[in-house]
């Protein structure tokens, strides 16, 4: 026998699982170019800011925000990130619930999924901007109606108003996984004697029990990374993040925002990958447990009238919330002079607001088709590739949501201020500021790429598992290349999973504050910095035009994607909807 | 279609592939294997799931890199060459259609990855989908055929390009036996019209049996035998080639002496002559293979006592006891004589001539452990 050392051996896997392959020349470029993306874009500035946080002069800044007299801060943090997450959790749960399990009406469950997922494309302070108008001191329905002296800043508003907006999220994943539970498991618990609660209780919970703990560990995360709401709701509660705003903003103080970024980096990066581990062991019973059926209806009517009518309440507020929003970008000051107005509307149309409404457009109509693209690139060389670091690659672009926005702001100030130079020779110019490359624009498309191409991965990589790699293997011995087989089979096989990637990194893209907040300038103004300048400005009117004009671009853009690039089925989208936010 | 080049030759030269089992040790899938096919041959690998077939074919395609050893493609070395340069045509088990691409373009995609477009592409694709009988079904989806009516596109895809070797990975294994039996006709009519050299993998005997000009028994990564089916079926190399290849009861007794190709032995107390193997000795202990089919039930001086009978319809099973051996024996004539049952003793003579005394050192038990799930 010819005895070459067996180089590395390829792992023993079943011939029908054998689907990763070396890869050729063609699709080698585009992993170098995916690569040099994650390496320049996510991981230098987050180690450039890792760097500074860890210099000498770090040290006594660490202190003051641990042990130190602002050591309150990072308990507030936490206090904040478990209050919304169970919350939040609860409320998504109590949806996926009642969606899945209560019989009731077509017409009235998707209403109540429309306005569960409305949080999802509207901006990220919208909802705290009614909660002010309707709760606030001066709040329509607090002193107005009730006649109380009702203070919403602080951590009560926050978990109401940031509960609201992230547990669309643990809804979308949880009625996906309820969904997937094999209703014969329920029918045999009952068959041998169980009582509709024991049911619950010994079989329905536990099974649901990674999906709950994957949704409470994101919306943590989500929490903790959140920057808008704290800076608008928190009034005397500082979070790391709304911290981190001051430092940066208020005090030019770098170093200060370093520290505090790596705070917020840690247990972050830390939840996000534990959530991970949970979402896939989620998964794991979502494809083992083939549904034979539909899912047991809940047919105890107490209950389900307990819990319909919980749902409805929060339905009932989050419609009372829009409809402010809706109102008060026709008035004056809404609340305490409502008269109606278009003043509002030209500002943001017509007037000093289009260059941003304008500018925040192009921005991330560029971001969107390039991160759509290497997200479903990124997925293909993970999922099909063979190569060294396929984890490492998979792992770096995930880094793009498990890291706070603001840790990229702080990342791209310290990376990107000043031109990269090798040899006397600019490799990068200076990015950031108003002096950077196109007025800083450059940089933050990049950071919407970022920030986006996790949701293509995740969603293309759950397409590519579903499709038999025997049919890019066929595609090959046909004659086409890697990249022939990708562009002629693959993407079009993976189109669903492609659109809703381009929707998701819209929508993201506009609605990102906490990692642009940084990066904005004088010349390149983006949308939700301007809601934030016009609230802290108590221009309410025109903060609300702009949330109502975002909700509505996002809204088309999404109708424009489908008409472009889908025919897709109901049930594609609605498949892919799930595993987009559910799978990141 | 016909082809203006002679027919290829393969040449496999000690291919070997390497695999890491989950606890990270080395685990030989193909190991140690030459083969030569002739041009326009149709060659069968043919072993059970972990045998190594289903590596050495996709070797041959190039989805896997041999970890040592060439593949020759009429002399050249073709083993570090891309799939997508080898021009070999490969049929999937799962069929492997493209679902988002009509009958028509699924046929039509390779050709049109060589620039084939226009009234040349309709026509080829047209006679292509004609061959396979699939005339007018050009504008279907995949979805909309049956399955057998999809393994027809998906061979009709793989010939299209007029590939140097057609590979066939169990194509038919996902249909039920009737089409089976239809389809393999019509994969070795189309395959001798064209006279493609092609191999195919499969772990059905019948199928193998049916198919091929020669068949390549696997074992465990090894090449057990090769040769004409008939040859196989008639004279095994080995103990595992015997049985796995049709039915067999081996009976171990002494070589009493040689003569021309033939081996005297005592079986069951009768001094008989057996064709042998080459290389099996003038005297001492040998195994007999004895075909079910090689024992006439109801005739002849020896005795035997029935352990188990089964009607099959065309055919009566038995399970005989004789000289404290337990022998798999078939009655095509049970008709004539009545089923026997459990218990009775019965007259029984064998046909000697059809026997066969293995060669030396080859009749050790059958295969180790199976490599899970590889075929």
């Amino acid at each position: 026998m010819t005895t070459t050392a067996p180089a590395a051996l390829e792992p023993l896997e079943p011939a029908a699982k054998r689907r990763r392959r070396a890869i050729d020349p063609a699709m080698a470029i585009a992993l170098a170019l995916a690569v040099a993306f994650v390496m320049i874009a996510i991981v230098w500035p987050i180690v450039a800011m890792v760097g500074t946080s860890l210099s000498p002069e770090a040290f006594p800044v660490f202190e003051r925000y641990t042990v130190g007299p602002q050591g309150q801060i990072l308990v507030n943090t936490v206090i904040l990130g478990i209050s919304v997450a169970a919350v939040g959790t609860l409320i998504g749960f109590l949806f996926a619930y009642v969606q899945v399990r209560v019989p009731l009406p077509r017409r009235l469950k998707q209403g109540m999924h429309v306005l569960a997922l409305l949080p999802i494309v509207s901006p990220p302070f919208a909802l705290a901007l009614a909660a002010i108008v309707l709760f606030g001191r001066a709040g329509i329905i607090t002193r107005d109606l009730l006649g109380i002296d009702f203070n919403i800043y602080g951590l009560h508003g926050m978990v109401l108003v940031m509960s609201l907006s992230f547990f669309p999220v643990a809804y979308i994943s949880l009625s996906g996984l309820m969904r997937a539970l094999d209703p014969a498991l329920d029918e045999a618990a009952t068959g041998l004697g169980a009582s509709r609660w024991r049911t619950f209780r010994t079989v329905t919970f536990p099974l649901l029990l990674p999906g709950l703990a994957s949704g409470f560990l994101l919306l943590f995360v989500e929490a903790l990374a959140d920057l808008g709401n704290p800076i608008v709701l928190g009034g005397n509660f500082q979070v790391l993040a709304s911290r981190m705003y001051l430092a940066i903003i208020g005090q030019y103080d770098v170093l200060g925002g370093a520290v505090l970024g790596i705070l917020l980096l840690v247990p972050s990066l830390i939840v996000y990958f534990v959530h991970r581990y949970y979402a896939e062991r989620a998964s794991v019973v979502s494809v083992t447990g083939k549904p034979s059926g539909r899912p047991a209806e809940l047919t105890h009517r107490p209950t389900a009238f307990v819990l319909t009518a919980l749902v409805l309440a929060i339905c009932a507020l989050i419609v009372l919330m829009y409809g402010t929003i809706v109102f008060g970008a026709f008035t004056n000051l809404v609340g305490v002079d409502n008269t109606l107005t278009t003043k509002n509307f030209e500002f943001v149309l017509f007037g000093y607001g289009l260059e941003a409404v304008s500018d925040t457009v192009l921005l991330a109509g560029i971001a969107t088709p390039l991160a759509g693209l290497l997200g479903v690139v990124v997925a293909f060389l993970v999922v099909r590739g063979r190569f060294w670091g396929r984890g490492a690659l998979d792992f770096g672009t995930m880094l793009g949501v498990a890291v706070p926005g603001t840790v990229f702001g702080i990342g791209y100030l310290l990376s990107f201020n000043t031109p990269v130079e090798i040899g006397g020779l600019t490799i990068i110019p200076k990015l950031t500021g108003g002096a950077g490359l196109l007025g800083g624009a450059v940089a933050i498309v990049l950071v919407y790429i970022v920030r986006s191409v996790p949701g293509g991965l995740r969603t293309g990589a759950a397409a590519l598992q579903q499709i038999d790699p025997t049919i890019e293997e066929a595609s090959v011995s046909l004659g086409a290349d890697q990249a022939t087989t990708f562009r002629r089979v693959v993407l079009p096989l993976i189109r669903p999973a492609f659109l809703t990637g381009l929707i998701y990194s819209f929508a993201r893209s506009m609605t990102a504050i906490s990692a642009i907040i940084f990066l904005t300038t004088p010349q390149t103004r983006i949308m939700t910095q301007q809601i934030l300048n016009e609230t802290n400005a108590a221009r309410f009117g025109n903060a609300l035009a702009y949330c109502v004009l975002l909700i509505v671009i996002v809204v088309a853009a999404i109708g424009v994607l489908y008409a472009v690039i889908g025919s897709s089925t109901r049930t594609e989208r609605a498949a892919d909807a799930s595993t987009a936010v559910g799978g990141i | 279609m016909t082809r203006t080049s002679a027919p290829a030759v393969v040449r496999l030269e000690r291919l070997t592939k390497q695999f890491r089992s989950p606890e990270g040790r080395p685990v030989m899938a193909v190991d140690d294997v030459s083969l030569e096919f002739s041009g326009g041959t149709f060659v069968t690998l043919l072993g059970p799931s972990g045998c190594g077939k289903t590596t050495t074919l996709r070797m041959i395609a190039g989805f896997e890199t041999p970890t040592s050893g060439r593949i020759l493609v009429d002399g050249a070395d073709v083993s570090r060459r891309t799939p997508d340069k080898r021009e070999m045509g490969m049929v999937f088990q799962s069929y492997a259609l493209f679902p988002h691409l009509t009958v028509f373009e699924n046929v039509a995609y390779g050709l049109r990855l060589r620039r084939r477009s226009g009234a040349a592409l309709r026509e080829a694709v047209d006679r292509t989908l004609e061959l396979v009988g699939l005339t007018g079904l050009g504008r279907r989806r995949p979805s909309e055929l049956s399955g057998g009516q999809q393994q027809r596109v998906a061979l009709a895809r793989a010939m299209a390009i007029e590939p140097r070797v057609l590979l066939f990975d169990e194509p038919l294994s996902n249909l039920d036996a009737k089409l089976r039996v239809s389809l393999r006709a019509e994969i070795r009519r189309i395959q001798q019209t064209l006279g493609i050299t092609s191999v195919y993998v499969t772990h059905d005997q019948s199928e193998a049996m049916a198919l091929s000009d020669v068949v390549v028994v696997m074992n465990a990564g090894r090449v057990e035998q090769s040769g004409p089916p008939d040859d196989v079926y008639r004279r095994p190399a080995t103990r595992f080639v015997a049985d796995f290849i049709g039915r067999a009861n081996f009976v171990d007794t002494r070589v009493l002496g040689m003569s021309d190709g033939h081996a005297e032995v005592d079986l069951f107390g009768q001094r008989v002559r057996v064709p042998a193997a080459p290389g099996v000795s003038g005297a001492g202990p040998a195994t007999v293979v004895v075909r079910p089919e090689s024992i006439r039930v109801g005739v002849g001086e020896l005795q035997a006592v029935v352990r188990r009978s089964t009607f099959l319809g065309p055919m009566a099973e038995y399970e005989l006891e004789a000289g404290g051996q337990l022998l798999a024996a078939v009655d095509p004539d049970w008709m004539g004589r009545g089923l026997h049952d459990p218990g009775e003793q019965v007259a029984w003579s064998l046909r000697s001539e059809q026997g066969y005394v293995l060669p030396p050192g080859t009749s050790e038990e059958l295969p180790p452990e199976e490599l899970e799930g590889e075929g």
